[in-house]
């Protein structure tokens, strides 16, 4: 009796698992041109997931640039650069996604430490240049990003006050609750500002090691003192900025260009001793259902027309140097970078200097609102 | 020969099976939800608590440690139970206002003051979060125009967010309540010659305290677990729910939100204990029965004019907020660009995400309803043991955070035996299990006015069990169904602290596209995807009683109530 109990349940929840699990796996149904261009090019699916990670007009963008020129659709799920880090860890070793687009370095190279990713040598990429290429073709480095000073025009114009020039004059107490800057947790920009302050406060003035990482974090401390609030992502200083509810913020150069764009009174700035940067990579997850889609995605980022329009987006160095980034073509130059950047320090050390920044920043006691 | 041996073995088979079932067909129903119940409530919750003792070299309780002798999870917890304690018995006493009002106060505006009431029922728990930001930030409509120098990120900001989306809960429940008293004891009292305000203190507020503490423990999870508004507004001041949402998603680190999502299970279960202790001290008051029909009392100046404000002041509130939403949509860039645009409401990713949660939604919520009223029938007339800790189990889901359920999905069905992570089941599930203890409990209610006399009579003259369930208490039981149908539905629609952890790429969901945008500034597209999903909760609930309506069970069901 029990065991024919034991089977009438087994059945019973059997079929409710299997209905549901059915449903689960329809898929939209492709649209008619992705049918056709599939049809063309058997080995193409008709559409791929993608956990990226840029802003969202950036993500829209490549997404449409791959679905014209591949006919694939993209599947994206956008978040910050520590938030695909965290889904990453969190999914291993089974992923929702078929692949990673606009990666912040860290998450990249942890992913390639833990063999999350598979290798792929695109030959689009080849020749691309010692930056843009991993010799174990696990990563494909996109391009690079800074991180810029914005202001609001308006209310910079009705406090009388100019943006601020240098790092330095960020101190100044006139700015105290004024500015927003993305939290280094999820932020790969605000990570950048976290490395940015240890080599020009630390490393570059010659100090080395726990010397220089204390020098960065005296600065941030004495940053803390106007930071209103860390952003979750490097977009929403540039919108809060925008809409007034803030006076500065520091934000991810695509992000800035775009709000200036749709029309928000942004007014921007790369600091007199340089602006710190980071890159963006590609790669394709372990266990990806369409791993040739994917392959064939990389080769596509590696073409004239994706580099240019990466470039159009604002922000990036693209592999190819005679595409100037759109928002320093006014000024006819690149920005000034801050010297001695040591990103793959940065890279290994990205896991014990967040948390400290977080015990430091995060977990204090929180200020009067 | 054979062939006919054969059809007499499965007829033989098949007879059995039908007589194993016929004979015990509610007991085993109730272990097989007592089985689904236990993989998909229970496991995910204890594999939340074993990810807070397991570290990198097994059992430990370093994180259980660190979460103790840090000040800024002392601070956070602090501050989560002291949200909950102002949000509660504000939302408490704002929806007993709305409540008496609808109930007794001037007719002409009841109708009126229930629909404002339960707008926000339809909206994503954040939208008063986008609302508070446009009239009341830094560039804020009112603060502008009162030239305030307030800020709205941080304590204050949460509190009247929390309480201006969860007072229609409130309302809502003891609006139920209060309809159910029995006027002819107020108007004794009154003959008699008691006050208003007596007859308030020691007659209708005395009887409703079960529904006070029901309401009250629902408001009080839901405030501290909801982390949406508080992750918006909440600048510097921490929170347990959003500590728990950027553990996961910013650092991936399982271990500490799982310590935080033990604390956050720790004051709802202590609140859980003490009302049931409460409320089974005054089960003496519980009323039951169908609302009785009476003219309304003529209130005094005493009481309508205090309740009425309150009713007004968070009926205004409501309305203003959906208004500012609802403009916010068509406007470019709010208090900047303020020209007419249609670039938000057109947006094709909020589209999808939009038919992803109606997609999920009616599963859950067919799901939800179908287990609710199942479990309802089993518990109550099953007779064997352990019913008491099945409807105990089937109330788990709904009384356990949104955030601990979203974060014990991910752990418990990444891996074998049950891989979900990536599906529209996960998803599914998550919503339907959460949420059904409603359509239980009011199945509950239904089969407990139907007398089982019925019930045999139908099996004496042959029926089977299966038969007498279909042709006697579905109908009976059928509004129930509906009702846990609908909530299941609605809060599947506009629900996130779950569900947030759990979608991926191709499975987005209209309430973490809002989110979303609202995290990043993007108020455009928040709000009009939140008018979006307004409008097709309104338009799928009014399907959804329309079907019922043309197929004539929903008059089937009235004749059975």
């Amino acid at each position: 009796m029990k065991k024919q109990r034991f089977i009438l349940f087994s059945v019973a929840l059997l079929f409710l698992l299997g209905s549901i699990a059915l449903a689960g796996g329809t898929k939209e149904a492709p649209e008619l041109e992705a049918v056709e261009k599939e049809v063309e090019e058997e080995e193409l699916a008709s559409e791929v997931k993608v956990y990226m990670s840029a802003t969202r007009e950036n993500n829209e963008l490549i997404s449409r640039l791959i679905y014209e020129g591949l006919g694939v659709k993209v599947i994206q799920h956008f978040m910050s650069c520590g938030e695909v880090g965290a889904r990453l860890r969190s999914e291993a070793p089974r992923f929702s996604a078929d692949m990673a687009i606009n990666l912040c370095a860290a998450e990249a190279f942890e992913a390639k430490r833990e063999g999350w990713a598979i290798p792929y040598i695109s030959k689009e990429w080849a020749g691309a240049g010692k930056a843009f290429e991993d010799p174990d073709g696990v990563l494909t480095k996109l391009a690079n990003y800074s991180t810029i000073l914005i202001g609001n025009k308006d209310m910079l114009d009705e406090a009388g006050y100019t943006l601020p020039e240098s790092w330095d004059d960020l101190l100044d107490p006139k700015w105290r609750g004024q500015i927003v800057v993305p939290s280094a947790v999820t932020s790969g920009n605000g990570y950048i500002i976290l490395y940015s302050a240890m080599t020009l406060y630390g490393f570059n003035k010659g100090l080395t090691g726990k010397e220089a990482e204390d020098a960065g974090f005296k600065y941030l401390e004495a940053l803390d003192k106007n930071i209103h609030h860390y952003a979750r992502s490097s977009s929403t200083p540039a919108d809060l900025v925008g809409r007034r509810e803030f006076m500065l913020g520091m934000t991810q150069d695509a992000a800035a260009l775009a709000r200036i764009r749709k029309g928000y009174p942004l007014v921007w700035r790369a600091f007199d001793e340089g602006i710190g940067y980071g890159g963006t990579f590609a790669l394709i997850l372990k266990g990806a259902k369409e791993e040739y889609t994917c392959k064939k995605i990389i080769d596509f980022l590696g073409t004239k027309e994706v580099c240019e329009a990466y470039a159009d987006l604002g922000n990036y160095v693209t592999k190819d140097p005679t595409v100037i980034p759109a928002l320093y073509r006014d000024v006819g130059q690149l920005p000034k970078y801050i010297t001695n950047l040591n990103e793959e320090w940065a890279v290994e050390n990205k896991a014990r200097l967040v948390t400290e920044w977080k015990e430091r920043f995060l977990m204090k006691q929180e200020k009067k609102e | 020969m054979a062939e006919a041996r054969e059809l007499t073995r499965t007829r033989v088979v098949y007879q059995n099976i039908k007589d194993l079932f016929a004979a015990h067909t509610i007991r085993n129903t109730g272990g097989l939800l007592f089985l689904l119940l236990a993989i998909f409530l229970l496991w995910p919750i204890f594999m939340v608590l074993l990810k807070s003792i397991n570290g990198p070299e097994g059992i430990t309780l370093q994180y259980y440690k660190e979460f103790v002798t840090k000040d800024y999870y002392y601070r956070s917890f602090f501050n989560t139970l002291l949200l909950g304690l102002i949000v509660t018995p504000l939302c408490i006493g704002a929806g007993f206002c709305i409540a008496y009002m609808t109930t007794r106060g001037p007719v002409f505006l009841r109708r009126s003051l229930r629909l404002i009431a339960l707008l926000p029922l339809m909206a994503p728990p954040f939208i008063f979060a986008l609302s508070l930001i446009i009239l009341l930030g830094h560039n804020g409509i009112i603060t502008k125009a009162l030239n305030l120098s307030w800020s709205i990120y941080g304590f204050t900001g949460c509190v009247i967010s929390q309480t201006l989306w969860l007072i229609p809960l409130a309302y809502m429940m003891i609006e139920n309540t209060l309809s159910t008293l029995n006027p002819n004891l107020e108007d004794s009292a009154a003959n008699l010659g008691a006050s208003e305000g007596k007859i308030l203190r020691s007659i209708i507020i005395p009887l409703l305290t079960p529904g006070f503490l029901k309401a009250a423990l629902i408001i009080f999870v839901m405030t501290v677990s909801a982390f949406g508004a508080l992750a918006i507004l909440c600048g510097r001041t921490p929170f347990l729910a959003p500590d728990v949402y950027l553990l996961i998603t910013g650092e991936g680190d399982f271990n500490r939100a799982s310590v935080l999502s033990m604390f956050l299970i720790l004051p709802c279960a202590v609140i859980f204990i003490i009302q049931n202790y409460l409320i089974r001290g005054k089960r003496y008051t519980t009323i039951v029965g169908k609302p009785v029909a009476a003219e309304p009392k003529h209130l005094g100046p005493v009481i309508l004019i205090p309740m009425l404000a309150v009713s007004f002041i968070a009926c205004g509130f409501i309305l203003l907020t959906f208004g500012v939403v609802g403009i916010a949509a068509f406007i470019k860039l709010m208090g900047i660009d303020n020209t007419f645009t249609l670039i938000y409401i057109l947006d094709a990713r909020s589209n999808v995400a939009l038919t992803n949660s109606i997609k999920i939604s009616l599963l859950s919520g067919l799901l939800g309803a179908m287990l609710g009223v199942l479990l309802a029938y089993v518990i109550i007339r099953g007779k064997f043991k352990g019913l008491a800790a099945l409807e105990g189990l089937g109330l788990a889901g709904f009384t356990l955070p949104g955030t601990v359920m979203g974060i014990g999905y991910i752990l418990a069905f990444n891996k074998p035996p049950l891989i979900l992570t990536g599906t529209l089941a996960i998803l599914v599930l998550n919503c339907a299990f959460r949420q059904l203890g409603v359509g239980m409990e009011a199945g509950i209610i239904k089969l407990k006015q139907l007398s089982i006399e019925i019930e045999e009579a139908s099996l004496n003259l042959g029926a089977n069990v299966v038969t007498t369930f279909r042709r006697i208490v579905l109908p009976i039981i059928f509004p129930a169904c509906m009702y846990g149908f609908m909530y299941v539905f609605i809060l599947s629609m506009i629900g996130l602290s779950a569900v947030v952890f759990l979608v991926t790429p191709g499975y987005e969901l209209a309430s973490v596209y809002i989110f979303d945008a609202a995290i990043w500034g993007e108020l455009g597209i928040a709000c009009a995807t939140t008018i979006k999903l307004v409008i097709v909760v309104g338009i799928c609930l009014a399907i959804i009683q329309g079907l019922s309506k043309w197929t004539g069970l929903s008059a089937a069901a009235r004749r059975g109530v």
